[in-house]
């Protein structure tokens, strides 16, 4: 029986790559960046970005493409201190976003991690795995956001086809 | 298939992770011990019937190396990277 799922592939997002302390990033930043989110593999929400806490003093900067010059202009990268990195990776990643009643058992097939609400909850937004490679999960409306290595996007665009089908 | 404790994203699937091998005893000094024992540092990976320590890269998630000791009878993990069990 098929999935009650669909799936689209997102537009190229922009995406910032941010490392170093917090203190560092939130100084340099200023108002160019939602609230740090606090717990680990969650994200919050601010102007129409999104900050995603995804490793040990990482997070990684979303935004529409139509803000990546504004954001590029508000992080200087190339001006910034040595001892953060923030890098634009826009192009790094394929989107897709997979939503309705069984977008949990579709992502269940994908991705070997929990993404019951109870532990993966509305601000949840992490990497793990889906299909076998490493994956950029995180909530959105009525299902999940799914994002891979750029050159894999035809392939993932291909194995989510076949799920739902 | 082991539940790996990441200190950063909580247990995850080991196919997340990729194995770093055991942990080596400190380098000695190649002029202080016989060639015996530098040839056996160099060349011989713990490998006990029993808890080993190792070195995990959790790869497919936050990029954090982690130390487990893992029982290699059982798989159990007998000492997560934060010293709990």
């Amino acid at each position: 029986m098929p999935y009650d799922v669909t799936f689209e592939r997102l537009e190229t997002q922009a995406l910032h790559d941010l490392k170093g302390p917090r203190e560092a990033l939130a100084a340099w930043a200023g108002d160019a960046l939602p609230p740090f989110p606090d717990q680990p593999n969650t994200k919050t929400e601010a102007g129409g970005a999104t900050l995603m806490f995804i490793g040990p003093d990482h997070w990684l900067l979303r935004a529409d493409l139509t803000r990546e010059g504004t954001l590029d202009a508000a992080l200087r990268p190339a001006e910034a201190p040595p001892e953060i990195s923030l890098v634009r990776v826009s192009d790094t990643l394929a989107w897709f976003r997979i939503t309705g009643p069984d977008a949990a058992e579709v992502m269940a097939v994908a991705c070997p991690m929990d993404l019951h609400t109870s532990r993966f909850g509305p601000d949840g937004a992490g990497f793990t795995e889906a299909f076998g490679l490493k994956a950029l999960v995180t909530r959105c409306a009525d299902g999940f956001d799914l994002a891979v290595e750029q050159s894999f996007g035809p392939m993932v665009a291909d194995y989510l086809t076949r799920v739902i089908s | 298939m082991m539940q790996i404790p990441c200190p950063f994203c909580g247990p995850r699937n080991e196919s997340e992770f990729s194995f770093g091998g055991p942990v080596k005893p400190p380098r000695p000094d190649p002029s202080a011990v016989s060639d015996e024992d530098w040839t056996a540092w160099l060349t011989q990976v713990p490998n006990p019937l029993g808890p080993v320590q190792e070195q995990w890269w959790h790869v497919r998630g936050c990029g954090t190396w982690l130390t487990i000791w893992r029982d290699t009878r059982t798989h159990d993990i007998v000492e997560a990277p934060d010293g709990g069990r």
